[in-house]
């Protein structure tokens, strides 16, 4: 089976700076990859590539995006939208301020669904709040009606992960989605990336977090100055690092 | 947090603003004027077109309750037009025949039969009642403004919002459309467009084109600024995170960039109807407003534009102050509002 992404030689730069030189990776289906690195390492730019939500100054110089088997970079912006949200979710780092202060829960994953999907009101509703019942919230009623600052920082963490898969995607890019949470909290929000693969979803995992990436990811990219360092699967790659670098970074983590 | 935050800045800019008796004044004196101009039919005891040329310029009438030292029904005695030495009009009580006022006759509160005539805010040149005018007068001048402002107010949301939530090319090309709209000084602006607009129109074209002019001369300050608050709400994580999820632009600029504006345009928008409300009157002043005998309260005034008028018969100058009292209004509720919404200057005001 074909992996569900491939990026191959992917820079960006803004200006004549490189920001992310020639990284090609897969994440097979199913599957967890993370990329590791420290600030500034292009992670997240990595992520917005795919998306295609670079802001205007970043620059796609070079590379290809394999989705699906169909190239990202060059599909209409019109079928890059439909799929954003319904094939391709995205989990935040601060869910506070990645949901809208204005509306519910419940309304902001709906706005997805009417987005996407042709259903009506009421399989929008049963569809949302079996999706909030599959992350783990405790009073999915509740949640549906609360707004971002009524639910506690877990909760609004969970909600966000919600809101990427209500539409079933089969990308998930999760982009630091526990550097906010403490540690009890973290592994739970794990736990729950971490069963979403039995969905059938990949996720690409974005963080630092080296301690987290040992628990739930399959494969490894380390990343450092927008290169690609060392690759492969975690326990070869933490257990036996080949880079410098790499070594650096599990120090700091021990 | 932010919610909580954003909550309780509602709610504290509306005790801020209960708390500024001015602007509760201003709010009460609007909602009687706009009573008085909903109600005109009721309230005023003629209709804006009846006349009676006997009775031109005829001052305020006294109405009368004692009779031969008897309190009695409300009435008025008869009028008669003479002239003094010096040709000025004077009407001389004929203390020999009354006329009593009735009450919601003809689906008016005040009236009296004629051929008696009451004038309480006296009479225009034709003998027309200028307190039923003014009433009636209210409904063009208080009416148009608030179209306006609504024309103007989704002009530069929709305009600003997507100049803001874009940028670019299309931002450089709104911009510059809204810059040719100011560059022009307002009054010099509406006499052109209003040049623009073909003489034979009936006073309902007329009206709805004087609404057009009113909403073309103020969307673009107000577009402006709204592009500028959504040049930096589109940089909001939700609205990135909007994005990832493939929620479409109009959606987005709809739902999550305009409403953070409302609170700063509803302010605006308040100012924006007082600046409308007198650009009316000075297009109706000049004669290119609304045209007689439809009252408003610009062509009323335009009787005023001789002195002698203004000098023999000063409560033609009624209508003047009416203007005064909803623009000043205006601006007082706008500017409570805005103070009402700037955290800045609320803490002043604790300090």
């Amino acid at each position: 089976m074909n992996p569900l992404l491939i990026i191959k030689d992917l820079t960006v730069a803004v200006g004549a700076k490189v920001l992310v030189n020639n990284v090609s990776f897969e994440v097979p289906r199913g599957k967890i990859v993370a990329i590791a690195g420290g600030s500034g390492s292009g992670k997240t730019t990595i992520g917005l590539s795919i998306l295609r939500l670079l802001s205007p100054a970043l620059s796609i110089k070079q590379g290809s995006i394999i989705f699906e088997g169909h190239s990202l970079l060059g599909l209409p912006v019109r079928e890059m939208q439909n799929c954003r949200g319904a094939r391709i979710g995205m989990v935040f780092q601060e869910p506070l301020s990645a949901f809208d202060p204005l509306f519910t829960i419940g309304h902001q994953l709906d706005e997805v669904l009417v987005a996407h999907t042709q259903l009506s009101k009421q399989e929008r509703d049963k569809k949302i709040l079996e999706t909030l019942s599959e992350v783990e919230l405790p009073d999915p009623q509740r949640a549906y009606k609360s707004y971002p600052h009524q639910l506690s920082g877990g909760m609004r963490q969970r909600a966000m992960v919600a809101q990427a898969m209500v539409c079933g995607p089969s990308l998930i890019i999760a982009d630091e989605p526990t550097s906010n949470l403490d540690i009890t909290l973290q592994i739970k929000i794990m736990g729950l990336l971490g069963r979403l693969k039995s969905k059938n979803i990949s996720i690409l995992l974005i963080t630092h977090d080296l301690g987290m990436i040992s628990h739930v990811a399959d494969e490894v990219i380390i990343l450092r100055q927008g290169m690609v360092v060392e690759k492969g699967p975690v326990g070869q790659v933490i257990g036996q690092p080949q880079h410098e670098y790499t070594k650096e970074l599990i120090e700091v983590f021990q | 947090m932010e919610k909580v935050i954003h909550r309780s800045r509602t709610h504290l800019a509306f005790a801020s603003f209960r708390q500024n008796r001015m602007a509760i004044f201003c709010l009460w004196a609007l909602v009687i004027l706009y009573g008085l101009a909903i109600f005109a039919d009721f309230i005023c005891p003629y209709a804006y077109q009846d006349e009676d040329r006997d009775f031109s310029y005829c001052p305020p009438t006294a109405v009368e309750f004692v009779d031969q030292g008897r309190w009695v029904c409300p009435f008025v005695y008869k009028r008669t037009l003479t002239f003094d030495a010096v040709h000025r009009r004077v009407y001389v009580k004929d203390l020999t025949q009354k006329y009593p006022l009735h009450f919601l006759k003809e689906g008016r509160l005040l009236g009296v039969d004629a051929p008696g005539r009451f004038y309480i805010w006296g009479a225009d040149a034709r003998g027309r009642d200028l307190f039923s005018r003014i009433w009636y007068g209210a409904r063009i001048s208080l009416s148009i403004g608030l179209l306006g402002v609504g024309i103007s107010f989704v002009l530069g949301l929709l305009i600003g919002g997507i100049a803001g939530y874009y940028g670019g090319w299309l931002d450089s090309i709104l911009m510059r459309l809204c810059e040719m709209f100011m560059m022009i000084p307002g009054f010099y602006l509406m006499l052109a467009l209003r040049a623009a607009v073909p003489e034979n129109f009936n006073s309902v074209q007329v009206y709805v084109s004087v609404v057009i002019i009113l909403a073309l001369i103020g969307w673009a300050s107000l577009a402006r600024i709204i592009r500028g608050m959504a040049l930096s709400l589109r940089e909001r994580d939700y609205v990135l995170a909007a994005k990832t999820l493939g929620v479409p632009d109009i959606v987005i600029i709809f739902k999550h960039i305009l409403p953070q504006t409302i609170s700063y345009s509803i302010a605006t928008l308040m100012l924006t109807v007082s600046s409308y409300i007198l650009a009316e009157a000075g297009l109706s002043v000049v004669g290119l407003g609304i045209q007689d005998p439809i009252p408003s309260w610009g062509n009323l005034l335009s009787d005023a534009m001789g002195i002698v008028p203004v000098i023999f018969a000063p409560w033609i100058l009624l209508p003047g102050f009416f203007i005064f009292i909803a623009v000043m209004s205006f601006n007082v509720i706008g500017d409570a509002l805005r103070d009402a919404f700037d955290p800045m200057f609320r803490e002043e005001g604790i300090e």
